[in-house]
């Protein structure tokens, strides 16, 4: 709601002025560090920005495919069927940090004894052959999977770890929800409830799980986990836009990429380029 | 006007419908009369989200009907000159307010109480994201439409026929249930009409509540159970992902197509009662 009242003052100031206002929309995830690089870059130059979060990473890719926006905000890369739907429009993704999706539940389970999970079963409550918490060591209570709605960058990392394409995911028919804040909230709302959700919203009433991995460690999805790559489920956090970043879309990036932009990153939860890069990986480039 | 307003409609059923035709086509009656709405597999059965619109269509029209029309027969022959302005401009208000607040207000107290509820009431719901909760949001949405638009048709009762039957020795009470809602019938029938119209479109409120399940059977249980309406899939993200899939996106075009053709029928036959009331009035 704020930042459609702040989108809607922008508007109105933005009246007059020669250019634009620079239009972000995309991921919930990305969107408080844009956010927040938004609110900088309006006081210090006094530039015109509108973030919003329609159609979440989807949204934003869309949005660059068929010029609606400036910059899109994608916690997913640009893949190959994306760029064959717009086939005129040259997709750049700029990495600005990294993030990782987690697997959330209600406080009843977490209470319950349930903090991790494996592969195995969490692909069995996805697919719906597990519908009791019972069946993975926690409270006699049924199961509800809050489906991150497809096209998000969570459903699709959550989706390319079970079953290596999205497009191999079975149909289910879970609710679904769309936005970080709406998963949060229905979680944290319902018992028994689950759902996949960026690492760093998890919080007290909707504790992240950790995962079992194969051979037998635990890992839970916080930095130094996910620095080592050991977390399964880690993702890139991007900027698109169409071509090379120019004029005030090149300003947020820039400002992004910055010591004191990375620092919104860390703020919100995320892992800096630098993080990244202390451990010698390679960042991607897409 | 009226030529503007009819061109718009026109023309957007054309683009919806020419727009619709591969999708027709491929599924033929089987897009209205089957439940697999499986878009990575190319099957579009909207069976679920036709039944998940009507279920809370006329579950809200049947919640907020009496207590709208109590409303409006207060507003217009009870209440005293002052009261009956603040309390039209109230309910008028009311109609007004953007129905994304109602959704957010919905998520934040109504889940809750819905959750108590089937709990008190021993309902076996996963979650509180049921087509039962869609319905009585927009039950409250819808409901200030109706009472304001009732209490037109009501308050365009000649006041002679007031007097007359007041003169004929009736009671007020006998007044109002027996000459001036009557007489009214057509204008309350037709607000209920665009009450319905505007419950079957209202998109984001039901989006944030209606759990947006697809596929669940088409029974009386699923009710209490997550569904998912032609708005709620519409609102969703899957028009982003259909751009560039001629079949797909030409499915969400013929779902958009046959709701706007009920909101525009249930629109028309308003207008038509409302205007047969207002001719007969002068």
């Amino acid at each position: 709601m704020a930042q459609i009242a702040v989108a809607f003052l922008l508007l109105v100031a933005g009246v007059g002025e020669a250019a634009g206002p620079l239009r972000v929309n995309g991921s919930t995830t990305v969107n408080p560090v844009a956010a927040d690089a938004a609110d900088v870059l309006r006081t210090e130059r006094h530039m015109t920005i509108q973030v919003d979060t329609q159609g979440g990473s989807s949204g934003g890719i869309a949005g660059i495919g068929d010029g609606s926006i400036d910059v899109g905000m994608s916690s997913k890369p640009v893949s190959a069927d994306d760029r064959a739907k717009y086939p005129r429009v040259n997709f750049v993704a700029t990495e600005i940090g990294r993030d990782a999706v987690a697997l959330v539940v209600s406080a009843d389970v977490w209470n319950g004894g349930v903090h991790a999970l494996s592969r195995q079963q969490i692909a069995a409550i996805y697919e719906g052959r597990v519908t009791n918490w019972k069946e993975v060591g926690g409270p006699d209570r049924r199961i509800v999977f809050f489906n991150k709605e497809p096209g998000r960058g969570t459903w699709e990392v959550f989706a390319r770890w079970l079953y290596g394409d999205p497009k191999n995911a079975p149909a289910v028919s879970h609710p679904e929800v769309g936005g970080n804040e709406e998963a949060r909230t229905k979680v944290s709302s319902t018992r028994g409830a689950i759902t996949q959700l960026s690492a760093s919203w998890a919080d007290e009433k909707a504790p992240a799980l950790s995962i079992k991995l194969d051979d037998g460690r635990v890992v839970a999805p916080v930095a130094a986990e996910i620095v080592m790559g050991r977390y399964p489920m880690a993702r890139p956090l991007f900027f698109v836009t169409n071509g090379p970043p120019r004029g005030d879309a090149k300003a947020l990036i820039d400002y992004v990429l910055s010591p004191r932009g990375q620092e919104l990153l860390r703020k919100h939860g995320y892992l800096r380029l630098a993080d990244l890069r202390a451990k010698g990986e390679k960042v991607a480039a897409h | 006007m009226t030529a503007i307003v009819c061109t718009a409609a026109a023309t957007s059923i054309v683009y919806l419908f020419a727009g619709s035709v591969a999708a027709l086509r491929k599924e033929g009656l089987a897009f209205f009369t089957t439940s697999h709405w499986l878009y990575r597999r190319e099957q579009f059965g909207a069976a679920s989200m036709l039944f998940g619109s009507a279920v809370v269509a006329v579950l809200a029209l049947l919640l907020a009907t009496p207590v709208a029309i109590a409303t409006a027969v207060f507003i217009s022959e009870m209440a005293p000159q002052r009261l009956r302005v603040t309390l039209k401009v109230g309910v008028e208000l009311l109609a007004g307010i953007p129905s994304v607040v109602y959704g957010l207000l919905g998520v934040l107290f109504l889940r809750d109480w819905i959750a108590a509820l089937y709990d008190r009431i021993g309902v076996d719901a996963l979650s509180a994201d049921t087509l039962f909760t869609g319905g009585i949001l927009l039950a409250v949405m819808v409901l200030p439409t109706i009472a304001t638009l009732s209490e037109d048709a009501l308050h365009s009762v000649p006041l002679a026929a007031r007097e007359a039957a007041r003169g004929l020795g009736l009671t007020r009470s006998e007044t109002i249930a027996g000459v001036v809602v009557p007489r009214a019938a057509a204008g309350i029938i037709g607000a209920v009409l665009l009450g319905f119209g505007r419950a079957a479109g209202e998109t984001i409120a039901v989006f944030l509540v209606v759990g947006r399940a697809d596929n669940r059977p088409l029974r009386f249980g699923s009710i209490v159970d997550a569904g998912q309406t032609i708005t709620s899939k519409l609102g969703g993200s899957e028009t982003n992902i259909a751009v560039g899939d001629a079949l797909h996106m030409s499915a969400l075009m013929m779902l958009a197509l046959v709701l706007l053709l009920f909101v525009l029928a249930a629109t028309f036959a308003a207008e038509a009662l409302r205007g047969r009331i207002a001719a007969e009035t002068q």
